[in-house]
């Protein structure tokens, strides 16, 4: 795609031309901060053997080694595709897979070999390996939208096929009968022959393509004042229409399955990418105020929600605490146990917690890795949002930027709900932490996310094209 | 867009600066209320890693039996063996993953080896390498007494407890419930198996998991008239043993139109007996005027200084309070002099009101626990016998063990029968009690027996209650009896 910028856009700031100095892309300290990651995740790995019953695991050096091609391979990618892309995003991306790889190998390990644990551990003796094959495809994902989308605006072009195949794969765990859709009481999954992939993870993508295409073009409509109300400037009615179909939308994800997460993450990057679009405080509030009176209303009628709910502010009632609040105290308590140094990877008790692998993984490194790591993990997922919402602010093209943003912000969403939700901050929802939980889907979407988030800041980090000769008003420049 | 795009860095800021509070709030600030949860299966199983100490009925004159150990099962971990089972519940209690009762749970810091003064030995164990190891508890226990405490109730079959003790120096020498429960069924480590074992004991209707010797409270029924004997005596109402009291055939409740009558309405001898006669056949109407004219105070007081409603007693298991009201009105008092209206007792306050009299007016602090050891045998706590109070003089003692005796040695005595000459050798000194119950007195009576033996030089009291047992001197005199002549060796 050729790319002609105006006189104004290649003017130099300074007085000389030459004395402006070219933007480096960086990819040598990626690569340095990459052996980093790979580096933690070998001595984490080690650790967890050691912990677990004094030696090294056996796996070390296929692990470790393939971790660190597949490392390797997307950094040439990066090279290659997105040399100017933010040199974090990889390292921080890769650090906290890896971390998700080790926990899961030490998990799948309890009461294994005669490692501690209540029983045997749920968890194949594949596990781990399985996980670190889904980081290879997610690797294969992360190369292909680099390779397939050079620019981030192509996807504009989509923008109504992706909004479709968005709700399409939203909407088709609740289609489904429960024999293909229900994993443990979620029914957000598609099952197929002993696979199962959850399709929201990938819906999430799709849609926020989709609303940054659709609001880049209505946002001048959705901003225009109507009236004003104790000082804000409520939108025109006519126009509160998409908010309300998302709104219904995400109510039906609720309620059809049963999933407050996913409708909240939902909703949450519909309203967050409708005001960035829009600029308008009152479609914020008018947001938030809309998913409280949901969050309420579904608490009130839905008694899968309300429990939820009890469970948030009662976890050690004698009614809740030998069932529906077991997972949320062990939980805890074992984040207790851990306290501020933890107790060492592979020593502590996580098999405790069910389902410790999915959605309570990070109770589980609380609890090995302590407050120390789990400060250090909430500082990577912080600085991984903030260096994708540092692409949405340099990027110029207004569709990249909102996409840029939606998906950094959902990504802190996320977090915030699955983490808070695990540290009794707010009432318990499952979803997955990202790239940390056990599952494929969650994996690979994460990585696609990288992956845009990387295309985006190429473009906004790429110097501006050089002009090969400068005569006149007339220029040539290099077409990238 | 960028403006707002600035603000949602700050909120997903302000998303991540909330978790980090919240994180650091719960391994900070909530990591020892949280570990004090009682169902943190961390922290207890993190304690199944030491040796804990063992639990030994060591009141056998040299004679010891271990009741609790530990035993190294795989995982290195280590369980928790009952070998006496349901005889000795409700003195070990259990240690559990979810939690500890009875002695587990009352000399923890012993056992599992926290205790400061066992700090030294456990510092050594911190450079040999060695796991920690818990100081043991040798009990007051008399494993023949106490066998023979249990064998007894499970032979009556009915809920009941017994309990005995040194009258000199408060030991406690057995401690039975029934129906019990076997400890060893919260021993497993798998916490699921425990929960189950757990729940069906909870919801068995007999209650297996109620120490009824300490922990459940029964109506005192006549038992009740040697405490307003000594209130009478210790007010100087009545002289001594033979002073003659007055003894209606039918005594009409002051102030009531309700009419109290002694058992098959008869009369109490001439009606003007003596302390002793109407102690021996436990005449009501004699008892109930008596109780009058000392006073509702003085009942009161006597009670109380016999432990009644003390709630802070602990052997160290701690113990339900028995009550005795305050009362002002006539009718009432009449009634809890002979043990009805609202009083209650534990077979163990049955124990110490027969101890106190047979140790010359003197309660010595009941107690469990004679010695801790630590691993090395080296002694860390001895018990040290504490007098708890002083309801009467000596003197009174000595009254009261002469109507006491007239119980089992007259022939006209309640457990002349079932306690007295034809029954053994031994000189037993008691007091029977046969307690109405339910609505209307629709249920069986309560069978309360307190004793202590041999009568002229006491060395065991022995408390006993037998729910729905009938009449005292049937159902609980012959466990009494048994629990003696096993201490005693003697027939």
């Amino acid at each position: 795609m050729t790319a002609v910028p105006s006189v104004a856009d290649v003017a130099p700031r300074g007085p000389s031309r030459r004395a402006v100095p070219l933007p480096r892309g960086r990819r040598s300290t990626e690569l340095a901060m990459l052996g980093f990651a790979v580096g933690i995740m070998a001595f984490a790995y080690a650790a967890a053997g050691l912990g677990l019953n004094g030696h090294m695991p056996s796996g070390l050096v296929v692990y470790v080694a393939g971790f660190a091609v597949l490392m390797g391979v997307a950094h040439l990618a990066v090279r290659r595709f997105t040399p100017w892309a933010d040199p974090l995003m990889l390292p921080l991306a890769a650090l906290l897979n890896g971390l998700g790889i080790v926990m899961i190998y030490r998990l799948q390990q309890s009461g294994r070999n005669g490692n501690p644990g209540l029983s045997i551990s749920t968890l194949t003796t594949h596990a781990a390996l399985y996980q670190l094959m889904w980081t290879a495809v997610g690797i294969v994902a992360l190369i292909v939208v680099l390779v397939l989308i050079r620019e981030p605006r192509v996807l504009q072009r989509y923008t109504y096929t992706l909004g479709t195949i968005g709700l399409f794969l939203l909407a088709i765990p609740a289609l489904l009968p429960a024999s293909h859709s229900s994993i443990n009481g979620a029914k957000v999954w598609i099952i197929l022959g002993g696979f199962s992939i959850q399709p929201g993870e990938f819906a999430r993508i799709a849609l926020a393509v989709f609303f940054a295409g659709y609001l880049v073009r209505k946002r001048d409509v959705l901003s225009l004042a109507g009236r004003r109300f104790l000082g804000i400037d409520l939108p025109r009615g006519r126009d509160m229409g998409p908010i309300l179909v998302l709104w219904a939308i995400a109510m039906l994800i609720l309620i059809f399955e049963s999933d407050i997460g996913v409708a909240a993450l939902f909703f949450g990057l519909f309203v967050a990418m409708l005001y960035i679009a829009t600029q308008r405080k009152s479609w914020l509030l008018i947001g938030i105020l809309m998913f409280v009176a949901g969050a309420l209303l579904a608490g009130a009628i839905i008694p899968h929600v309300a429990e939820r709910f009890t469970i948030w502010r009662h976890p050690f009632a004698p009614a809740n605490i030998q069932g529906s609040s077991y997972q949320l105290v062990q939980g805890l308590e074992g984040m207790a146990f851990g306290g501020i140094f933890g107790t060492g990877l592979g020593a502590g008790q996580p098999f405790r917690t069910p389902l410790v692998q999915s959605d309570f993984i990070f109770t589980g490194l609380g609890e090995e890795l302590g407050l120390t790591g789990l400060m250090a993990l909430l500082l990577i997922f912080g600085l991984l949002v903030q260096r994708g919402l540092r692409a949405a602010l340099a990027v110029r093209d207004p569709f990249a930027k909102l996409l840029a943003a939606g998906v950094s912000f959902v990504l802190a969403l996320q977090v915030f709900i699955i983490v808070g939700g695990v540290t009794q901050l707010i009432p318990l929802t499952g979803i997955t932490t990202p790239f940390l939980s056990q599952g494929g889907s969650s994996l690979v979407a994460s990585w696609t996310v990288i992956a845009l988030l990387m295309r985006i800041s190429d473009t906004a980090r790429r110097p501006a094209p050089q002009p090969i000769q400068d005569e006149g008003l007339t220029q040539v420049v290099r077409a990238i | 867009m960028n403006r707002a795009i600035r603000r949602l860095s700050i909120a997903s800021l302000a998303f991540f600066v909330l978790l980090m509070i919240n994180v650091n709030y719960l391994q900070v600030f909530r990591v020892n209320s949280l570990a004090a949860e009682p169902f943190n299966s961390r922290v207890s199983s993190e304690q199944l890693k030491n040796w804990r100490g063992e639990i030994i009925a060591a009141g056998g004159n040299g004679q010891e039996m271990i009741v609790a150990r530990s035993q190294l099962v795989k995982g290195g971990f280590y369980k928790r063996v009952y070998p006496a089972g349901r005889e000795y519940a409700p003195v070990t209690g259990y240690d559990s993953i979810f939690g500890l009762t009875g002695i587990e749970k009352a000399e923890n810091k012993f056992l599992a080896g926290t205790a400061p003064s066992l700090a030294v030995y456990n510092l050594k164990g911190l450079f040999t390498g060695k796991p920690k190891q818990g100081a043991s508890v040798y009990l007051t226990i008399n494993p023949k007494a106490q066998a023979a405490a249990y064998q007894a109730l499970v032979a009556m079959g009915k809920p009941a407890a017994a309990v005995a003790i040194d009258p000199h120096n408060g030991a406690i020498l057995a401690m039975a419930s029934y129906p019990s429960f076997d400890p060893n069924l919260y021993a497993p480590i798998d916490s699921a198996a425990v929960a189950k074992n757990d729940a069906r004991y909870r919801h068995d209707p007999a209650q297996p998991l109620v120490n009824r010797a300490i922990n459940y409270t029964f109506p005192p029924g006549s038992t009740f008239k040697l405490i307003t004997s000594s209130a009478a005596f210790a007010t100087h109402k009545v002289g001594n043993q033979i002073s003659s009291i007055p003894a209606p055939q039918f005594y009409r409740l002051p102030g009531s139109h309700s009419t109290l009558t002694n058992d098959g309405g008869l009369p109490c001898g001439n009606g003007h007996p003596t302390m002793l006669y109407a102690l021996t056949v436990s005449c009501n109407t004699a008892f109930a005027k008596l109780g009058v004219t000392v006073g509702g105070g003085a009942l009161h007081s006597m009670a109380n200084a016999y432990g009644f409603n003390n709630q802070n007693l602990t052997v160290p298991l701690p113990v339900s309070a028995s009550a005795y009201p305050a009362l002002t009105d006539p009718a009432q008092i009449a009634q809890s002099a002979i043990g009805q209206f609202n009083d209650t007792v534990t077979p163990l306050q049955e124990a110490m009101m027969a101890a106190a009299i047979a140790n010359g007016g003197t309660t010595m602090q009941p107690y469990l626990v004679a010695q801790i050891k630590a691993p090395d045998q080296s002694t860390v706590q001895t018990a040290q016998p504490a007098v708890l109070a002083n309801p009467i003089s000596p003197a009174v003692a000595g009254y009261l063990t002469t109507m006491m005796k007239g119980v089992t040695q007259d022939p006209s005595g309640t457990a002349y029968a079932t306690a007295g000459p034809q029954a053994t050798t031994i000189k037993i000194a008691a007091k029977t009690g046969t307690a109405q119950n339910g609505v209307n007195n629709s249920h069986l009576d309560d069978a309360v027996f307190t004793s202590f033996a041999p009568a002229d030089n006491p060395q065991i009291a022995v408390g006993v209650i037998v729910k729905g047992g009938g009449f005292g001197a049937d159902a609980a005199a012959p466990i009494a009896l048994k629990i003696i002549q096993a201490y005693l060796g003697q027939r």
